[in-house]
C-alpha cells in the first residue's frame, strides 16, 4: 500500500510538471480580446485541476466527518485528518493562483460578489481552521467531536457553492471541465486541462493513500505511549 | 437507612471515555433518597467523570442515566443514542466552583435555589448564608472572597436545593471539602446526614475520610478501574437544618438570561467591547473617505460601509463566553439548563442591541450629500437588513460557544471560522443597494431585496444551527 502510495505521488508529481510544461509549449494562446491578459490564461492548466482535486479533498473531509460523528470509528478520523491537510493543500493552491489569474484578467484579485470564488474561500479557511486546531489541541474525544461538527459546516457549503456556481454567477467564468458549445475550449487545450486534471487526481490519491497511512502509524505510536505512561504510574 | 427509599438516579452499562481513554468503564449504580454515596479512588480513575456525567454534562459512549422526577417514573436524562433530557430540580457543585467573579453571594445562592425551583425571600438566603458564616458578605462579588468561602459558598450552592425543598432531590458535590477548613468540613459532615435523614440522596466524590465517614455507601474505583461497594452504618441525624420552603414553577432559561443581563449591567464588558471596534471603524471610514469618494464609488461602497460596523459589532466574541470559562461556571450552567444551553447561550451571548442603531447612525453619518431616488423609502427599510443582522449575530455567538468546547479555546483561530459570515453580510449589501437604487419591492426573484435577505437570513439560521445543535446530537 505503501509503495503504490508513493509511485502515484511521483507519476502524479511528474504529471503536473509535465501539465506546467505543456501549458507554455502546447497549449495555443487565446486572442485578445476578449480576454485582457492572454499569457496569463496558462495558468488555469493548474487552477482548474486544483480546484476539482480540492473538492475531492473536501469530500474526503466531509465523509470523514460524517464517519467520525455517526460512528466514532478511527478510519473516520484519520480519513477527516487525511481531507482536512489535502483539502488545504490543493485549497490553497486554488486561492494563490486564482487572484494571480484574476488580477492580470480583470484587474482585481478578488471579487466579493462572487459566492463561487468566496465559498472556495470560505472551505479553505474551514480546512486551515481544522488542520491548526488539530495540531494546537490536545488529541481526544471531544475534540474530536468539535472538529468534525465544523468539517460538516464544509459540507454544508459543498452544495451551495454548486448552487451559486450555476444561478448566482457574477465575474467568475463558467465551470470548465470539456468542451461545448459554451465552452468552446480549443481541442489542444483540452488535452492539457485533462492531462494536468489526471495528474492532478493521481498525486491526490497517492498523497492521500502517505498520510492516511502516516495517521495510522501515529494512532499506533499514540497507544504505544499512553501504555508505556500506564506502566509508569502504575 | 431510609425506609422505602424510591431511586433518585439510575446508572446502567455506562461507558465514558475521556480524550482517548475509557475512564468509565460498564458502571452500573443506583442513588437513593436518604442516601449519601461517597465516590473513592486515586486521582484519575473516573469520580469527576462519574458525577459530571450523572449530570448529563458529557457524551456517552454506551449506556444510560435516568433520573426521577418528582414522583413520576425515571426519565432518561441522557444515553449513548444520544437522547438528553434536562435534569429535575437538583444541587450541584463543581470541582471548580462553578461561579463568575462578577455575581454577588447573594445572587449565587439565589440563582441556585431559583433555578431549582424554590420561592425564596431575602430573610431565608441570608439565614442560609448564616449557617454557613457568609452573610456578612452578601452582597460582596465572588471575585472578592477568600478561595476558602469561595469554595464554602460552592458547597452550600449544591446543597441548597435539597436544603430548602420538602421533597427528596439529589445533590451532585465534586470533592466538597477540597479548600474548607476544619469547621467548614464539620459543618458539611452535619448537613449531609441531615439532608439524609430527610430523604435527599447525595452522591459526592472526595478523599477526605471526614467525609467518607460521613456516607452510607463507599464506591471505590481501584487502578484498573473495578468498582467495590461497601455499607456502612449511620444513624439518623437531629441536626437542625433551615425550614424548607414552597416550591414554584421553574423557568432555567429566564433564570440565565436574568444572571447575564445583571453580570452585563455590572460590568458591561460585551456591550463596550462591540461598541468601541465598530465606532472606531464608522469614524474612519468617515474620516479617511471623503463624501466626493463615497459619491463616485457608488451604491455598492456605501451600502457596504453603512452595514460594516454592525457586522464588526456582531462577531466579535460574546463575554458570556469568559464569564462561562470561568470557574467552570459555563459547565454549572450547562448542566443546570440541560440540552437548550447551547442554542439558549448562543442567543443571550449574541449583540442583540446594537447592530440596529449602528446601521441607522452609519447611514445618517456616510450618506450625507449622497443622493438616492429612493432616500426616504432607505430611511423607512433599513431596520429590514437590521434585523437580518441579528441572525448574523446569533450565529457569530454561536460558532464562538462551539470553539469554546475546544480544551485550549485561546490556541484556536476562530476568526477563520468568522469568514462564513461574510457571505451573509455580502447578501445583506447587495440587498441594500437594491433597496438604494430601486426602493423596496415585495417580489423573490434574485435581483430583488426580499430575495436576497431572505438568504443571508437562511445561511446565518444554517451556520447558528449547525452550530448549536450537531455537537449535542
Amino acid at each position: 500500500m505503501r509503495n503504490s502510495g508513493w509511485a502515484m505521488t511521483c507519476v502524479g508529481g511528474a504529471g503536473v510538471l509535465l501539465t506546467a510544461v505543456m501549458s507554455y509549449t502546447y497549449a495555443p494562446l487565446v486572442q485578445s480580446p476578449p480576454f485582457r491578459s492572454p499569457e496569463a490564461y496558462r495558468i488555469l492548466f493548474w487552477h482548474v485541476p486544483f480546484a476539482w482535486t480540492s473538492f475531492l479533498a473536501f469530500c474526503l473531509l466531509f465523509v470523514g466527518a460524517i464517519v467520525w460523528f455517526l460512528q466514532r470509528k478511527e478510519w473516520g478520523w484519520n480519513l477527516f485528518s487525511t481531507g482536512s491537510d489535502l483539502g488545504l493543500l490543493f485549497g490553497l493552491g486554488v486561492v494563490i493562483s486564482g487572484p494571480i489569474w484574476g488580477s492580470a484578467e480583470w484587474g482585481v484579485p478578488w471579487d466579493w460578489g462572487d459566492l463561487r470564488l468566496n465559498t472556495f474561500g470560505l472551505l479553505t479557511a474551514v480546512a486551515l481552521f481544522i488542520v491548526l486546531s488539530r495540531r494546537s489541541q490536545p488529541d481526544g474525544m471531544d475534540t474530536r467531536d468539535t472538529l468534525s461538527t465544523i468539517g460538516l459546516f464544509g459540507f454544508a457549503l459543498v452544495p451551495i457553492t454548486a448552487i451559486a456556481t450555476t444561478v448566482y454567477q457574477k465575474r467568475h467564468p463558467s465551470v470548465v471541465i470539456a468542451q461545448s458549445d459554451e465552452t468552446g475550449l480549443d481541442p489542444k487545450m483540452l488535452q492539457v486541462l485533462i492531462i494536468g486534471i489526471c495528474s492532478f487526481w493521481i498525486l491526490m490519491i497517492g498523497l492521500s493513500i502517505l498520510t492516511f497511512l502516516s495517521y495510522k502509524l501515529e494512532y499506533k505510536l499514540k497507544n504505544l505511549l499512553m501504555s508505556i505512561d500506564d506502566e509508569v504510574v502504575h | 437507612m431510609y425506609v422505602d427509599a424510591q431511586p433518585l438516579i439510575q446508572i446502567s452499562s455506562l461507558d465514558i471515555h475521556r480524550g482517548n481513554r475509557l475512564v468509565i468503564s460498564d458502571v452500573d449504580l443506583e442513588l437513593s433518597e436518604g442516601e449519601v454515596v461517597a465516590l473513592v479512588g486515586p486521582n484519575g480513575c473516573g469520580k469527576t467523570t462519574l458525577i459530571e456525567s450523572s449530570a448529563g454534562m458529557h457524551a456517552i459512549s454506551s449506556g444510560k442515566i435516568s433520573w426521577r422526577y418528582g414522583d413520576s417514573e425515571m426519565k432518561i436524562i441522557r444515553d449513548s443514542e444520544g437522547r438528553r433530557n434536562s435534569l429535575p430540580p437538583m444541587g450541584l457543585t463543581l470541582q471548580k466552583n462553578g461561579m463568575s467573579g462578577e455575581e454577588t453571594v447573594e445572587e449565587r445562592i439565589n440563582t441556585a435555589l431559583v433555578v431549582s425551583g424554590c420561592d425564596v425571600n431575602e430573610i431565608q438566603v441570608s439565614n442560609l448564608l448564616n449557617y454557613w458564616g457568609l452573610d456578612h458578605r452578601n452582597s460582596d462579588r465572588v471575585s472578592q472572597l477568600s478561595g476558602g468561602l469561595a469554595r464554602r459558598l460552592a458547597v452550600l450552592s449544591g446543597l441548597a436545593p435539597a436544603v430548602m425543598s420538602q421533597n427528596p432531590r439529589t445533590v451532585l458535590l465534586d470533592e466538597p471539602s477540597e479548600g474548607l477548613d476544619e469547621s467548614g468540613i464539620i459543618l458539611l459532615v452535619n448537613w449531609l446526614r441531615a439532608l439524609a435523614s430527610k430523604g435527599h440522596g447525595v452522591m459526592l466524590a472526595t478523599h477526605d475520610p471526614r467525609i467518607i465517614l460521613a456516607a452510607d455507601r463507599v464506591i471505590r474505583f481501584d487502578e484498573n478501574n473495578n468498582l467495590s461497594e461497601e455499607l456502612q452504618v449511620q444513624s439518623l441525624s437531629n441536626y437542625e437544618l433551615p425550614i424548607p420552603t414552597n416550591e414554584v414553577k421553574i423557568s432555567k432559561i429566564l433564570s440565565l438570561f436574568n444572571w447575564a443581563y445583571k453580570m452585563e449591567k455590572r460590568n458591561p464588558v460585551d456591550t463596550i467591547g462591540r461598541f468601541i471596534p465598530s465606532v472606531l471603524a464608522l469614524l474612519m471610514i468617515h474620516t479617511l473617505i471623503s463624501e466626493d469618494e463615497i459619491s463616485v464609488a457608488g451604491a455598492d461602497f456605501l451600502a457596504a460601509m453603512i452595514l460594516l460596523p454592525s457586522f464588526i459589532s456582531v462577531v466579535i466574541p460574546p463575554a458570556l463566553i469568559s464569564r462561562y470559562a470561568e470557574e467552570n461556571c459555563g459547565q454549572w450552567w450547562a448542566a443546570v439548563i440541560g440540552p437548550k444551553f447551547r442554542p439558549v447561550s448562543s442567543i443571550i451571548g449574541s449583540s442583540i442591541i446594537l447592530p440596529l442603531p449602528l446601521i441607522y447612525v452609519s447611514w445618517l453619518v456616510l450618506s450625507d450629500n449622497v443622493v438616492f431616488a429612493e432616500e426616504a423609502g432607505i430611511f423607512t427599510w433599513l431596520w429590514l437588513p437590521g434585523l437580518v443582522m441579528f441572525s448574523v449575530a446569533i450565529a457569530a455567538s454561536a460558532l464562538h460557544l462551539l470553539v469554546s468546547d475546544l480544551r485550549r479555546t485561546g490556541a484556536s483561530v476562530v476568526s477563520l471560522l468568522m469568514l462564513i459570515l461574510v457571505w451573509p453580510f455580502i447578501e445583506l449589501v447587495d440587498a441594500l443597494v437594491m433597496i438604494m437604487n430601486d426602493g423596496m419591492s415585495f417580489g423573490f426573484s434574485l435581483d430583488e431585496p426580499l430575495s436576497m435577505i431572505f438568504l443571508s437570513f437562511t445561511v446565518s439560521i444554517l451556520v447558528w444551527a449547525i452550530s448549536v445543535y450537531l455537537p449535542d446530537a
